[in-house]
């Protein structure tokens, strides 16, 4: 059990003592939300909204549409590099020192897995910090929810870093496949666009993307759909389901758990057999 | 059965079409220093990779403090430290760090970390440095560390995989000072490989590994004076002809290095220095007598020289910059 602490002591006293690290991590939300999200909100709101300048659209806020999805971004991204940093160490040597310790591999990948996601949670907080700036309103109540739902995303999304981490060799390699995978997962996941009006095909692979769920459940809890007039839930993309099934937020968390434990117990399987 | 804290037999390793180990029977008693001497190549990493249970063996057994190598890994790498060739410390994490996260990773009770942490800093001179960022230390320095890290559990064995490698000839002798001092203070075995042959020397039994086995196995001592005798080293005016000359007269076998100095084994070596130089009629620009030292045992055994050549280039710079700037 401690070992598992000390592997994520580890990973957190490494993450706040990188200043560039921190302060680089605010540069693509920054980019999307702010030069991306402001740019594109005109032409989003004429084409949601129409002409006409009343009506239940016209209270479409493009950068507040994204703002749930650039959280997801971050904690996605932030959780799935984590597992670089195995692949590092096993670059920089410490992992041997690691791997030769008596510690068992699944405390080793379990403290892995929960560095990452702790960090991850710490940077999707740290998006909050955008609040003041895009008008969307966040209640003491709301983080207090956003909180287990980060951590429950973050956790899965470190154990498929961890588990491609393990079949990799270099960083490079790393960097090249988590780009790779993660760019289409969050283009499908509606987190940069309503997901409304979709191609078949597209819709297809919409559903079958864990982030989708995942972005989702950010969504219902800073954009409170329920409380938005139908009209406009719908052009926002916000009634998620599955044969014709609306997805609740309660069935969302169950997919994303179910998701993690798959991943966890994959990754450590297949770390335990890693040689030092 | 206590005192030997290390047993192994027949240990082999093969990889695809290539037999790292052929086969290793050695036993080690506790508080000794034993020495792994042979090039690069020869399998020593291999052999200290499978005693500290990194890779599992092809066949052979080894166990350590009375733990199966294979089956009891846990207390096996309870009972052993490591220090690699390569640098395995957090260089962005304090000294302290490094040595906390140790004594968490080897579940050493909370009350004693501070002490142990303290203990094994003064041990290599590091207590001042203790807050400082690894990432500014110097290659011998973090060696240093190394060594207190791998001390910290108290371990029954410390494996030194060519512990001075890369480092300069004044930080070299630093640590085989601490080594020294550690056989003394701890009193816990430790199991060294190295190429330098006078890093050897201090060991109290060294085994030869060449090509995967173990060639000799001996005190350095008894090793020397199975080189037999003493080494003469002459150069004179006709090297060709003098070395025929002491062929025939004294009925040895002459090297010759350099085309510059002839080399060859007698016994009682100052008493034939005397009679030889009196007698010897070719002139002699300069003569030298001295032991054998581990060098030429492995010479002799198998005809070639331990030299860091046997390194290349590439692999000395890869180290070098594995190891940072001195």
């Amino acid at each position: 059990m401690e070992g598992v602490i000390a592997i994520w002591q580890r990973d957190v006293i490494k993450f706040f003592r990188d200043r560039a690290r921190l302060i680089g991590s605010f540069a693509m939300p920054f980019m999307f939300l702010i030069l991306f999200g402001s740019g594109m909100s005109g032409a989003m709101s004429s084409m949601i909204g129409g002409a006409e300048s009343a009506g239940p659209l016209a209270d479409f806020d493009f950068v507040e549409f994204m703002f749930p999805g650039i959280i997801g971004m971050t904690v996605f991204n932030t959780a799935i590099f984590s597992a670089m940093s195995v692949v590092q160490d096993r670059e920089f040597g410490y992992m041997r020192e690691i791997l030769v310790s008596p510690m068992s591999r699944v405390s080793i990948a379990i403290g892995k897995v929960l560095g990452g996601s702790t960090v991850a949670l710490f940077q999707g907080l740290m998006m909050l910090i955008f609040v003041p700036f895009i008008g969307v309103t966040i209640t003491f109540s709301m983080v207090l929810q956003l909180i287990p739902v980060m951590f429950l995303v973050a956790f899965a999304l470190s154990a498929i870093g961890l588990l491609i981490a393990t079949t990799l060799k270099t960083s490079q390699g790393f960097q090249m496949v988590i780009q790779i995978l993660i760019f289409p997962m969050l283009f499908l996941s509606g987190a940069l666009f309503p997901l409304s009006g979709m191609p078949t095909w597209m819709n297809f692979l919409v559903k079958i993307n864990p982030l989708t769920y995942s972005v989702d459940m950010f969504k219902k809890i800073i954009l409170q759909p329920e409380q938005m007039a139908p009209a406009l839930r719908e052009a926002m993309g916000l009634n998620l389901s599955v044969f014709n099934h609306v997805i609740t937020f309660s069935e969302e968390v169950i997919v994303v758990s179910l998701l993690s434990v798959i991943f966890i117990v994959l990754a450590t399987v297949r770390f335990s057999k890693s040689e030092a | 059965m206590a005192e030997n804290i290390v047993e192994v037999k027949g240990l082999k390793k093969h990889y695809k079409d290539f037999e790292a180990v052929k086969g290793v029977d050695l036993v080690i008693k506790e508080g000794e220093i034993f020495g792994f001497l042979g090039p690069n190549g020869a399998g020593k990493s291999t052999t200290i990779n499978m005693l500290s249970t990194i890779i599992k063996p092809s066949s052979g057994t080894a166990t350590i403090n009375g733990y199966d190598t294979v089956k009891k890994k846990n207390d096996v790498r309870a009972s052993i430290g490591l220090i690699f060739q390569e640098q395995t410390l957090d260089e962005k994490l304090t000294a302290n760090e490094n040595l906390m996260l140790h004594c968490k990773f080897y579940n050493i009770e909370k009350h004693k970390r501070e002490e142990r942490i303290q203990e094994v800093l003064e041990i290599v001179d590091l207590t001042d440095k203790r807050s400082n960022i690894v990432e500014t230390f110097s290659g011998g320095m973090k060696r240093r560390l190394e060594i207190a890290r791998g001390l910290l559990h108290y371990p029954k064995v410390l494996f030194l995989d060519e512990p001075t490698v890369g480092l300069d000839p004044q930080t070299r002798n630093h640590i085989w000072e601490y080594i020294l001092k550690l056989k003394e203070k701890a009193g816990i075995t430790i199991f060294l490989t190295t190429h330098y042959m006078d890093e050897s020397e201090i060991c109290d039994r060294v085994a030869v590994m060449d090509n995967g086995k173990l060639i000799a196995l001996d005190t350095p001592e008894a090793l020397k004076n199975n080189v037999g005798g003493d080494i003469i080293e002459i150069s004179t005016e006709d090297n060709a002809k003098a070395k025929k000359r002491i062929e025939e007269t004294y009925n040895t076998e002459v090297s010759e290095s350099d085309n510059k100095t002839l080399t060859f084994q007698v016994n009682k070596g100052s008493e034939f220095l005397v009679n030889f130089v009196k007698e010897f009629d070719i002139s002699i620009t300069s003569v030298n007598l001295r032991r054998p030292t581990l060098n030429d045992v492995f010479l002799n055994l198998t005809g070639r020289e331990i030299r860091e050549e046997t390194m290349s280039k590439r692999d000395l710079a890869k180290k070098q910059m594995k190891r940072g700037p001195h």
